[in-house]
């Protein structure tokens, strides 16, 4: 995006899709993540290295941040959904789950809705430190297991990574999805500066030159390339099935079917917590799990009529509109 | 393209070798295609070989054999390469799904570090020989005018099942012998002793959706279990039913399954079957009729054991044991479940014996836990293994009883904890042959190393450990041509081996292709469904990748036995080893893969690198913190590795994780990270006479190093941001529960 696009077109691009601005949309993929569903099993993460080219890095480039993991499981040990409730019972809930933790915690507001929550609300009191299991009793353990968080690229309609590129190697594609373009890339970094997701991975080194060694490289897909130094690349919502699925579609003068493809991370997930589709199809499983949540693209604010639905995007107050829902996880409290 | 090309691409999808098969097994062809006889720098795609569509992906269903599930596979070839694994939707054990671990399979075929021609040991270290000399000494070893016969001769291998299993059983009885050790470190072979004497069936089947409640005493049902994808999905139904299941995990070490439950318990190593006991009792409270109709001596047992006597036990609070008890009772039926941190002690069988005893008590056999049954071909179902077989081998060697050993499909020099010497041990036998596809530590101390055909590239059938309802073989095919020309299939050389005995009735099989294809074309009519012809049938049963078979309907016959426990005495200054499975790196065998290596640890995050977990507690004790190398000791040896904190661990307990350290196996796995299980103390199963892997105790010490930890993740909390949301199971009840979303 040059500059002049991004002077003219800047309003109009960051609240596209609410305004009826930028809507030529040929698909909209999406994806929902059910976190009631998610083990946290890791095999997301190696189906997309095995059908995205990702290099293995090794362990000293690992510790340097450098591991190219498109989609990474988060494994988090505390439950901040749960505690700041407890911590101060008067917090304003509504601010810390669209995305913006508040500075301090005396700087919340008593507006927090009495409906969110009510089995771990009436906990009350404890810090994460002073946890209590769902029997009540204190306990130094991690009760309630652990929370695992699957990260791929949001693939926001606002995407903050896109606005930045100084020379367009990052766009968003008539199918709703943020595009790399590896040809134009510079490398200046600035997406990944500015993606808030840290979804991101930058070449810093050739990879190539050691991740493959004869014959491992016969595994590599030839249907994308491998990069090189210099270049930023992410998940693509394996931009290459899609591909192939609208080519066939095309040739058969037809539309995409729903589950008629999936990327290789939905493919693989052996509890089924990933779903992928055309967002564009109200038929389609996606859409029907977004709108069951009442979550919807291109808003602002949401505006949920029940509360007590699962469907939240990440950093929502942020306003990046992503493309993936997640569903809360549940434990019995 | 034209419209024809996509019908033909379609068809071509899915599809058998069956038109390539011989030429695949038979020959070394390349696949690339010469304009003209011997001008292979020659390419063209102008007549592309048949079943190759330049720049098509064409699906052929295998098996994968990662680890013993025997989970269906797609593999993915284009231009004569196999580039990626994907679940076989036909598969009745894993529905279409892959875990981390299937989907790293193509870098074991790929591994850059791979067997590539037979070694014999000559002068002390091995060198390569041709086959012929390989096998010439093979016949000469083991031949029939070599004399061997009977016991002195012994197949070490991991579990095996389906036509390489037969073969194998038929070998063993030309050689008129009974030994065939069976290995596997990650088993469940205490729970299937519990299971045959409690329920007369070693592995019944387990209905995760009939249950409202599984309360898992360490079984990593998802995780490092007999069927990690079959029971994700099981698991994935029995989250989403209605009342949503609650898994209660109690366990030393969290697990993979533990990071998923709604109450995870940390509990004293080895008092799992005492509070399994204490929650029976309590269960039991009150109903007196239920208590009255118990036999004697277990009425006498449970009562013994109340709550405040398995509290000061286990060290689970008396109101934990109360909630649980209450919610087993409110949520029937449930399913209790046992697994390796359970197993893995003196007494372990007892302790899973009492779990198994508090399903019967809570009536759960016949509601959650079903009879199996057995497939109408039973000679094919898997041959489960342990490590009562390791222990037998170092045995065996010590008494030179042994003069021959062939080994396939186990690592037991890597996996052998050192108090049982078994590297000093095998050298009193005189001829070691092992078939494999790495170099491993048990290839590495052998005498020959023949290089065998990869998963990928070779043939067979398998039958996976735990059969789900509809019982499957499942076909295994080469998804390309073999990588190196001196590398032969297992099911081949199990072959010429019969050949060599004079087995007559393997001598008109040319190769393992046509006794396979034989083998199916005998199958009864019953399992061949539609199919017109044998051809058609092989044809089928390829495209497809498993023929389901009928099922020899069971039944469970429960039996109480004997439980007794020692005295638990109070806790040592002395901490617990948990030598912890994961789902990835697996019993070590798949330290060579890179992608498993980069992949973090689910609980930790930890990659490439061992790593020594410990409670807040104990290293507030110890005055170390995440990174600091720490020196883990039993009286058997030591290994030294960082520190990771966390909450998921009894503070008396130190876990180490299996699958590093390995001194062989290639570039990504040699000299890597240490091996927990060398250091494991001989302790025995009185029982079943497995090695007890959890009842090794260890002191640990700072080393004084410290480096950063390399984990791959963003932070250990959310810094306040709902990054992962949680609600409560009533809301959940509330909104989704029955309601069908899409």
């Amino acid at each position: 995006m040059s500059l002049d696009n991004i002077l003219t077109n800047w309003s109009r691009y960051r609240k596209g899709a609410e305004e009826g601005g930028f809507h030529e949309y040929e698909h909209q993929w999406g994806m929902v993540v059910d976190l009631n569903k998610c083990i946290g099993c890791n095999a997301c993460s190696v189906a997309c290295y095995a059908e995205n080219n990702l290099p293995v890095v090794g362990e000293k480039r690992c510790g340097k941040n450098q591991a190219m993991n498109w989609l990474r499981i988060e494994r988090y040990w505390d439950e901040p959904d749960i505690e700041p409730y407890k911590a101060i019972p008067t917090a304003n809930v509504d601010v810390w789950i669209e995305g913006n933790p508040p500075a301090k915690k005396t700087d919340l507001k008593p507006s927090m809705p009495s409906s969110y929550l009510p089995g771990l609300l009436e906990q009350g009191g404890q810090s994460f430190e002073e946890r209590v299991g769902f029997d009540g009793t204190k306990s130094e353990f991690q009760d309630f297991g652990a929370s695992f968080l699957p990260m791929m690229c949001q693939q926001c309609h606002a995407a903050t990574c896109e606005p930045v590129c100084p020379v367009a190697a990052t766009y968003h594609t008539p199918d709703g999805l943020n595009a790399q373009v590896y040809n134009r890339c510079i490398g200046s970094r600035y997406c990944s500066n500015n993606c808030p997701y840290r979804l991101r991975y930058f070449n810093f080194w050739s990879y190539y030159e050691d991740a493959w060694p004869e014959p491992l490289h016969m595994q590599l897909n030839p249907d994308l390339s491998v990069r090189d130094k210099g270049v930023m690349e992410k998940c693509t919502f394996c931009v290459q099935r899609i591909r192939v699925a609208k080519d066939m579609a095309k040739m058969e003068n037809r539309k995409v079917m729903d589950g008629e493809f999936a990327t290789a991370c939905v493919q693989t997930c052996p509890t089924g917590a990933l779903v992928f589709g055309d967002m564009q199809n109200p038929e389609s499983q996606v859409s029907k799990l977004w709108s069951y949540h009442q979550v919807e693209r291109g808003k602002t604010k949401q505006s949920k009529q029940n509360k007590e639905l699962r469907g939240y995007r990440i950093l929502e107050g942020l306003n990046t509109d992503p493309s993936v829902l997640y569903l809360e996880r549940v434990r019995e409290v | 393209m034209s419209g024809n090309d996509i019908n033909r691409r379609d068809f071509l999808k899915i599809l058998g070798w069956s038109g390539v098969g011989v030429a695949v097994a038979g020959c070394d062809r390349p696949t690339t295609v010469t304009l003209e006889e011997g001008k292979e720098e020659v390419v063209a795609y102008l007549q592309p070989e048949e079943y190759v569509i330049p720049g098509v992906g064409v699906w052929f269903a295998s098996t994968c054999q990662q680890c013993p599930a025997g989970c269906g596979v797609h593999g993915r070839v284009r231009e004569g390469r196999v580039l990626k694994m994907e679940g076989n939707p036909e598969s009745p054990i894993n529905k279409g799904k892959l875990c981390q671990m299937g989907q790293a399979g193509v870098q074991g075929h790929y591994n850059p570090d791979r067997l590539k021609k037979p070694m014999l040991r000559k002068g002390g270290a091995l060198a390569e020989v041709s086959w012929e000399e390989a096998l010439a000494l093979l016949e000469q070893k083991t031949g029939s005018s070599s004399g061997l016969a009977g016991d002195r001769f012994a197949w070490f291998t991991g579990t095996v099942s389906g036509h390489q299993s037969v073969l194998l059983s038929a070998h063993l009885a030309a050689m008129g012998s009974k030994n065939h050790f069976i290995h596997e470190t990650i088993n469940n072979a205490v729970v299937r002793a519990v299971n045959q004497d409690m329920l007369g069936e070693a592995m019944p089947r387990y209905d995760l959706p009939a249950a409202k409640m599984i309360l898992s005493f360490g079984a990593d049902l998802v995780g490092a279990g007999a069927s990690p994808v079959h029971f994700a999905g099981e698991y994935a139904k029995f989250r989403t039913g209605s009342p949503r299941g609650v898994l209660v995990q109690v366990e030393p070490k969290m697990t993979l399954t533990g990071g998923s439950a709604d109450l995870w318990v940390a509990v004293r190593p080895g008092t799992e079957g005492v509070l399994a006991l204490g929650i029976a009792n309590q269960a039991l409270a009150g109903d007196e009729v239920r208590v009255a109709g118990l036999p004697e001596n277990i009425r006498t047992l449970i009562t013994g054991y109340n709550v405040e006597k398995v509290a000061g036990i286990t060290g689970v609070t008396g109101d934990r044991i109360m909630r649980i008890a209450k919610l087993l009772k409110e949520r029937s039926p449930s399913l209790v479940l046992a697994g390796a941190s359970v197993e893995g002690h003196a007494h372990g069988y007892q302790s899973a014996a009492a779990i198994m005893l508090l399903n019967m008590v809570l009536g759960n056999v016949g509601k959650t836990i079903l009879p199996s049954g057995s497939s109408a071909f039973p000679q094919m179902e898997a041959k489960a293994g342990g490590t009562r077989d390791l222990l037998a081998l170092a045995d065996a060697a010590d008494k030179k009883a042994l003069d021959v050993v062939f080994f396939h499909g186990a690592n037991p020099v890597y996996t052998a904890p050192a108090a049982l010497g078994l590297a000093d041990k095998l050298k009193n036998i005189p001829f070691k042959v092992v078939f494999a596809v790495h170099p491993d530590e048990t290839a590495m101390s052998a005498d020959l190393v023949l290089p065998i055909l990869s998963a990928h590239e070779d043939w067979g059938t398998h039958m996976g450990l735990y059969q789900p309802e509809q019982k499957s073989i499942s076909i295994q095919q080469p998804l390309m041509e073999r990588l190196y020309p001196d590398t032969k299939g297992f099911g081949d050389l199990l072959l010429a081996l019969l050949k060599a005995r004079q087995v007559k009735e393997y001598e008109p099989f040319a190769d393992y292709y046509g006794y396979l294809k034989n083998a199916f074309a005998a199958l009864p009519a019953s399992v061949k469904g539609d199919a017109v012809s044998a051809e058609d049938f092989w044809g089928k049963s390829l495209q497809k990748g498993v023929v389901n078979v009928g099922t020899v309907a069971g039944s469970l016959n429960p039996k109480m036995v004997e439980i007794s426990f020692p005295e638990f005495k109070g806790d040592a200054q002395d901490y617990y080893l948990v030598p912890s499975a994961r789902l990835g790196l697996w019993d070590g065998r798949h330290a060579n893969l890179p992608w498993l290596q980069e992949a973090p640890d689910q609980i930790s995050k930890v990659v490439w690198t061992s790593w020594v977990e410990m409670h807040p507690a104990t290293a507030a004790k110890l005055g170390v913190k995440e990174g600091d190398f720490v020196k883990v000791t039993s009286a058997q040896g030591a290994v030294e590795a960082q520190v990771y904190v966390y909450k998921g661990i009894h503070p008396q307990v130190i876990a180490v994780p299996m699958g590093q350290g390995h001194e062989e196996y290639g570039r990504y796995a040699k000299g890597r990270g240490v091996n927990p299980l060398k250091i494991l103390a001989p302790v025995i199963d009185a029982k079943t006479g497995e090695l007890a892997l959890y009842g090794t105790r260890v002191t640990v010490a700072q080393s004084g190093r410290r480096e950063v930890l390399v984990k791959l993740m963003g932070n250990e909390t959310q810094l306040g941001r709902k990054m992962v949301g949680t609600v409560t199971a009533s809301v959940f009840d509330r909104t989704e529960g029955t309601k069908n979303v899409t």
